[in-house]
């Protein structure tokens, strides 16, 4: 509508020297001041920065007096990498796999509390703030002096503290991992699954540590859930578990499609994730500036393409309610 | 059921009616009201919601509590074995020699001044971005919004290099080239000058907040985004019929409308930039510049060996920890109720 009038007025002033812009023309040119700062970073800084990047993954540098030179290599680099360095693939792997266990620990532990935080109680607001402590304070620097941190350890071994952080002897679990598999074993649910609760329950500090914003997104979705929808559930007379699994859940699967490709995300670019520890250290050595481009590259190609098969996985079951 | 029966109406005076109900009696009431399966299960509930919560609050609570109490133990404490949480022989060496020998003073000054400059960069551009997404069609919109999220993505780690030596080597464009006479040997206007070198300085990391790249700056680009989509294009439109141009009402209606939001985002900006180790170990090569990351050092008065000096090393350096942060807790105390707010306003969600 306002479009086609805009264009009459344009039409039947054709000859005038200032041409009038129509609205539409004029909002798009505000959208680029508005987006104005984005773009020259984007042109005159980040894409020469990934450009660069990519071309040092296939270069040797040269340091000289004035400036550096370039020497093209080709593949080198990356076989390099994967054939010459021995620990970088063996820290790959790890690391994918350690990804793909962390991934389900951190998306159900984080909803598990969002719902436990969205209900009505007393210290709520103390809980939430407790809950967001770790996503201010111990990140970078913080997250650095924990990892391996021998006080905890240390600290806890009295009372039967869980590990923090820290590599944590047998002493320190809080769940005596034998009693555990005595346990479940007869259950026959397998020894894998066994384990890997066991090693989940024994990182919570962890798990705790790293899910306070994906906490926060699930609580932001709960509470935009229509109060009206669990109204009628409850005169119909739906228990809870009913209500969580044929309301919450689906209404909330969108968010845990963005909360997976955010763990991903989170624990590919977070500074004490192995592979990427590692590829700094690589960056420190002699020569081996390069040689981390490689890695990283390859590692950011492998995790690209493990946010597109989680993605596409995940969106085949989320529920979208049609809105309008 | 027979509410007549139940019910005496007697009249006292001409207009006042008093009803006299059968009140079941209070034991009776008190049974029917918490003696049900019902008042149980909720019971149990809240119980198992409580010791869940506060035993989780525990785990992230005690490593906080535990370097505290560390950081005031002596040595002689660690080597007691009877000594956990509480130290016997309190001082505050620890702090003070940090505070003496690790140049904390000048690291918190050159840390503050870099955490403000930047984060308040950082909100206002963010927020001015985000808003340019949010509300204006233009081409390209969707392709500039995907390189935000592919921002996002990559890891700054896959750019050090890269970054390393555009700041070292400093051109925009290869303009300062051009004029220093790197192409055209006759053209030399700086004086022979083909770059700068901006490494030691604020300069990269605030160029790159003047630009929304710097750190998780995609993330804040997206939350102002999405707030941004939730606010009703209406108000915009009233204060465009009222003859309000595009940058006024932006900064006069949209920029107090964001304020809580803002806030999260400034904070956001702040702590992170705070705690930041990897710009700072990347871009500040010298060593006379203290930065935070400087301070995590084991003071040369408190450096001695005995039969437990690893664990006061780490406690050493945990105090250095709890010394960082310090001034980040008490931003949190204050400006915690906005953050939550903001992020659950800001609806993530999409």
């Amino acid at each position: 509508m306002n479009n086609t009038a805009n264009e009459k007025v344009a039409k039947a002033a054709p000859k005038k020297k200032r041409r009038i812009a129509s609205l539409d023309k004029k909002k798009a040119r505000a959208g680029y001041i508005f987006v104005l700062p984005f773009i020259i970073g984007l042109v005159a800084m980040y894409l020469p920065i990934i450009y660069d990047s990519i071309l040092y993954s296939f270069t040797n540098i040269k340091h000289g007096a004035d400036g550096y030179q370039l020497m093209f290599v080709g593949l080198e680099n990356y076989r390099n990498a994967l054939f010459v360095d021995t620990t970088y693939v063996q820290v790959l792997t790890t690391g994918i796999k350690q990804l793909f266990l962390d991934i389900p620990c951190i998306v159900i532990f984080s909803l598990f509390m969002a719902v436990l935080l969205n209900q009505k109680m007393v210290g709520r607001a103390a809980f939430r703030a407790i809950f967001f402590v770790p996503v201010v304070l111990s990140t970078g620097l913080v997250a650095k002096i924990d990892a391996g941190n021998e006080l905890l350890s240390y600290m806890q071994n009295t009372d039967e503290g869980i590990s923090t952080g820290a590599q944590s002897t047998g002493v320190s679990e809080i769940v005596s991992a034998m009693d555990f598999k005595y346990l479940f074993s007869s259950m026959k649910v397998g020894k894998e699954l066994v384990d890997y609760v066991i090693d989940a329950i024994n990182n919570i500090y962890n798990i705790v540590n790293r899910s306070g914003v994906q906490m926060l997104i699930f609580l932001a979705g709960l509470q935009s859930i229509s109060p009206a929808i669990y109204e009628s559930c409850e005169i119909e007379g739906a228990s809870a578990w009913e209500t969580f699994w044929k309301i919450t859940f689906p209404m909330i699967s969108p968010m845990i499609l963005t909360n997976a490709v955010y763990t991903i995300i989170d624990a590919f670019t977070s500074s004490t994730n192995t592979v990427m520890s590692y590829i700094d250290q690589v960056y420190g050595k002699t020569d081996g500036d390069v040689l981390s481009s490689a890695m990283a590259w390859m590692y950011f190609i492998i995790v690209i393409a493990i946010i597109a098969v989680v993605a596409g996985l995940l969106s085949m079951y989320t529920f979208y309610q049609r809105r309008d | 059921m027979n509410a007549d029966a139940s019910v005496k109406t007697k009249r006292k005076a001409k207009n006042t009616v008093k009803v006299d109900f059968d009140r079941t009696p209070f034991w009776q009431r008190m049974k029917a009201k918490y003696l049900t399966l019902y008042f149980l299960k909720r019971v149990v509930w809240a119980l198992f919601r409580y010791v869940l919560l506060i035993g989780i609050s525990y785990v992230i609570l005690f490593p906080f509590f535990a370097k505290i109490a560390s950081s005031f133990m002596s040595p002689e404490d660690f080597v007691d074995a009877t000594v956990k949480l509480i130290p016997k022989y309190p001082t505050f060496d620890q702090y003070k020699y940090i505070v003496l020998e690790n140049h904390y003073l000048k690291a918190l000054l050159n840390t503050t001044l870099l955490s403000l400059s930047c984060a308040v960069l950082q909100t206002f551009i963010c927020a001015i971005i985000g808003y340019g997404f949010a509300k204006f069609k233009f081409k390209g919109n969707t392709l500039l919004f995907a390189l935000v999220i592919f921002s996002m993505v990559v890891p700054h780690q896959t750019l050090q290099l890269a970054m390393f030596m555009k700041f070292r080597y400093f051109d925009v464009l290869g303009i300062i080239n051009l004029l220093g006479g790197g192409v055209f040997k006759g053209l030399d206007i700086t004086g022979g000058v083909k770059y700068l070198n901006l490494t030691n300085q604020f300069t990269p990391l605030i160029l790159l907040s003047l630009t929304g790249f710097a750190f998780k700056n995609g993330l804040y680009i997206f939350m102002m985004r999405q707030f941004y989509k939730g606010v009703p294009d209406e108000l915009e439109e009233s204060a465009y019929v009222d003859g309000s141009g595009v940058m006024r009402t932006f900064f006069q209606i949209i920029i107090p409308l964001s304020v809580p939001m803002m806030i999260t985002i400034f904070l956001f900006a702040f702590s992170w930039q705070w705690t930041d180790s990897f710009y700072t170990g990347l871009f500040f090569t010298k060593t006379d510049i203290y930065m935070m990351k400087s301070i995590v050092a084991i003071p040369k008065s408190l450096d001695i060996t005995f039969a437990a000096s690893n664990l006061y090393n780490a406690a050493i350096r945990n105090t250095c920890g709890l010394m960082i942060i310090l001034p980040l807790v008490i931003l949190f105390l204050f400006c915690q109720r906005y953050l939550i707010q903001g992020i659950e306003r800001s609806g993530i969600t999409g």
